[in-house]
């Protein structure tokens, strides 16, 4: 008899498990939750010191309210936006690349952010246009502009979107070139290098709620097209010539993906720095947690993600307080124990 | 009986390497086809040629009469499916990738509807695989992934199937569990099934065979055709021993059994 005749019993089989649904929501219900309860602490801890109590945070006088409302809110719901970018850059990019070690700043954005600042503070230091000029478009304007041309000579540099190896490579190519034009932009002005690192190591302190208005639109505006094509996500994972094959058109799928990664760690890079990690752990941690599809996957990425920077963002207040580090610092230390660990858990599976 | 697929003068090459040469072939509907061949002869290349998914360097390919760039998108993917090799790791669960197979009937947004669970459920009862449906790729077997793809395949619904070597990695029971779905989806619903199949025995299985060899096309037709003209042994270049054994075709090889067995 073959294998292969079904039973009676196999007719009522369910396609699909009736518990992922629940288990999928309890846990973002639970990103929700520390997202909350890491608000209201960020609240209550900063660099002036306040006195954090719950009576306090109810009836503040004027100064304490500026503090409060006009910089600690803002820089704590800023990072979680500028994380949930990341995080979901992080997804994106695992997907189109078909690799779990892909990150938001592959295609060079992150140097490209970097050598936009440099150039733009060089130019304020070096002449009273260059001043107005800088001062006009900010450093995160610099920073967003140089992230965005980094990306185009990327995708320029690999003639395309559709060669995933040369995209890499190019990626790569721009990164180092970039790094390499801005430190040697920099070694002969240490006063701005100094400026610099300020933003190279990521930095939530710049915050306003303008950046936070900013942010969320941006946010909402790349993860409704990710979360339309996460079932084109979804097929490439099963290689590209099936996603062909089953009727999916691979440049508008890439083309648009890249554009929502591009516009998200542009974004993101021109509000907090270059702040690594969240965009490759976010994901990872989802994964970990719930097995996902891509649709379940690009919405419980920016949750994770928005979370993990807020959470690094009250750590590199509250560790060396009343000082701070910056929250790039923090995220690294982190991101990187976590990833050492996710590794030897792996290893000792095998 | 009429032909589903056709290739004219199809020539296909990869940087100064030239895969498959003029090649013209008339595939028929309703009958299971195997490409047979040795390694580097153009098997899985002229799968992609038949599958749109390589730019031939001169020749059409027509599917139900009608060139492949002719079609829209969609509407090739409702028509002609493929299976690859090799495919991705991924994290899915079994029915979400079988679920993909219905990807160009409802398009990006589409909530399945009771026809695509319908066409599911039919796939993955043909292929064994509903059992597991609920599970993820990753904590399948080979034997157990390989049918989740199958059914993925036979989930398009298509009129033609082209499967890319769909037994291999499989033990010989079921690499014959494989062979006789494709046999039955052919005859039975009337597909036009074309796939690559390394094992000779299971080859000579198939309603047609297609042979190729280093030099391109040795024959298209008939088992019995094939073995009339030793097609197989000009294909392979060497000497292909074909015994008939109680009706089934049985590839022999020609080396004897080790002197330890014999002893």
């Amino acid at each position: 008899m073959s294998a292969l005749r079904p039973s009676i019993v196999e007719l009522e089989l369910p396609l699909f498990a009736a518990n992922t649904g629940w288990r999928l929501a309890a846990w973002l219900a639970a990103c929700l939750a520390v997202t909350l309860l890491l608000t209201a602490s960020s609240l209550l801890i900063g660099t002036s010191s306040l006195e954090t109590s719950f009576g306090w945070l109810l009836n503040p006088d004027a100064q304490s309210s500026v503090i409060l409302w006009q910089i600690r809110l803002p820089r704590t719901v800023g990072a979680w936006f500028a994380g949930a970018l990341l995080g979901l850059a992080g997804a994106i990019a695992q997907g189109v690349f078909r690799n779990p070690l892909a990150e938001p700043y592959l295609l060079g954005s992150a140097s490209g952010a970097a050598l936009g600042v440099t150039l733009s503070l060089l130019a304020a230091d070096a002449s009273l246009g260059g001043l107005a000029w800088a001062g006009k478009l900010g450093v995160t304007g610099a920073a967003c502009i140089g992230a965005c041309a980094a990306i185009a000579l990327t995708i320029l540099l690999s003639r395309g979107v559709l060669a995933t190896a040369s995209l890499l490579l190019a990626g790569i190519v721009v990164a180092f070139l970039l790094s390499a034009v801005t430190s040697l932009l920099l070694l002969s002005k240490p006063d701005v290098w100094r400026a610099m690192q300020a933003f190279l190591l990521g930095n939530t302190g710049f915050l306003s709620w303008s950046s936070v208005g900013l942010l969320g639109i941006v946010f909402v505006v790349c993860l409704a097209p990710a979360v339309l094509l996460s079932r084109g996500l979804d097929a490439l994972s099963l290689g590209e010539d099936t996603a062909r094959s089953l009727g999916l058109s691979l440049p508008m799928l890439r083309l648009t993906l890249l554009g929502v990664l591009s516009l998200a760690t542009a974004t993101a890079v021109g509000q907090v720095g270059i702040v690594g990690f969240v965009g490759l752990v976010a994901p990872h941690l989802v994964r970990e947690t719930v097995s996902v599809n891509h649709r379940q996957l690009l919405i419980g990425a920016p949750l994770c993600g928005g979370a993990l920077l807020q959470a690094a963002d009250l750590v590199s207040r509250w560790i060396v307080h009343p000082a701070e580090l910056p929250v790039g610092a923090v995220t690294a230390v982190v991101g990187g124990i976590y990833l050492v660990l996710l590794l030897w858990r792996r290893n000792r599976h095998e | 009986m009429s032909e589903a697929l056709a290739c004219r003068d199809l020539s296909v090459g990869y940087g100064t390497r030239t895969v498959l040469d003029g090649l013209s072939l008339e595939i028929a509907t309703g009958l299971w086809t195997a490409v047979v061949g040795p390694n580097g002869s153009g098997k899985s290349t002229l799968l992609r040629a038949l599958a749109g998914l390589t730019t031939p360097r001169s020749g059409t390919v027509s599917l139900q009469g009608r060139a492949l760039q002719a079609w829209p998108r969609r509407e090739r993917a409702r028509r002609l499916a493929w299976l690859a090799q090799d495919s991705g790791v991924t994290n899915l669960t079994a029915a979400e990738v079988v679920g993909l197979g219905r990807f160009a009937h409802s398009g990006w947004l589409a909530h399945r509807k009771s026809e695509d669970d319908a066409a599911m459920r039919r796939a993955m009862l043909a292929t064994g695989s509903l059992p597991w449906a609920t599970r993820r790729m990753t904590t399948l077997s080979g034997g157990e992934r390989q049918r989740v793809l199958l059914a993925r395949v036979l989930a398009v619904e298509a009129a033609v199937v082209l499967l890319d070597e769909p037994t291999a990695h499989l033990d010989p029971p079921h690499q014959e569990d494989i062979a006789r779905l494709l046999r039955d989806q052919a005859q039975g619903c009337g597909v036009c099934m074309v796939s690559a199949i390394h094992d000779l025995s299971l080859a000579l299985t198939a309603d047609r065979l297609i042979v190729l060899g280093a030099q391109g096309l040795v024959g298209h037709g008939t088992v019995r055709e094939a073995l009339a003209g030793d097609w197989l042994s000009t294909a392979f270049r060497t000497r292909v021993d074909i015994i008939e054994h109680e009706g089934v075709y049985l590839w022999r090889p020609a080396l004897a059994p080790a002197a330890s067995v014999r002893a």
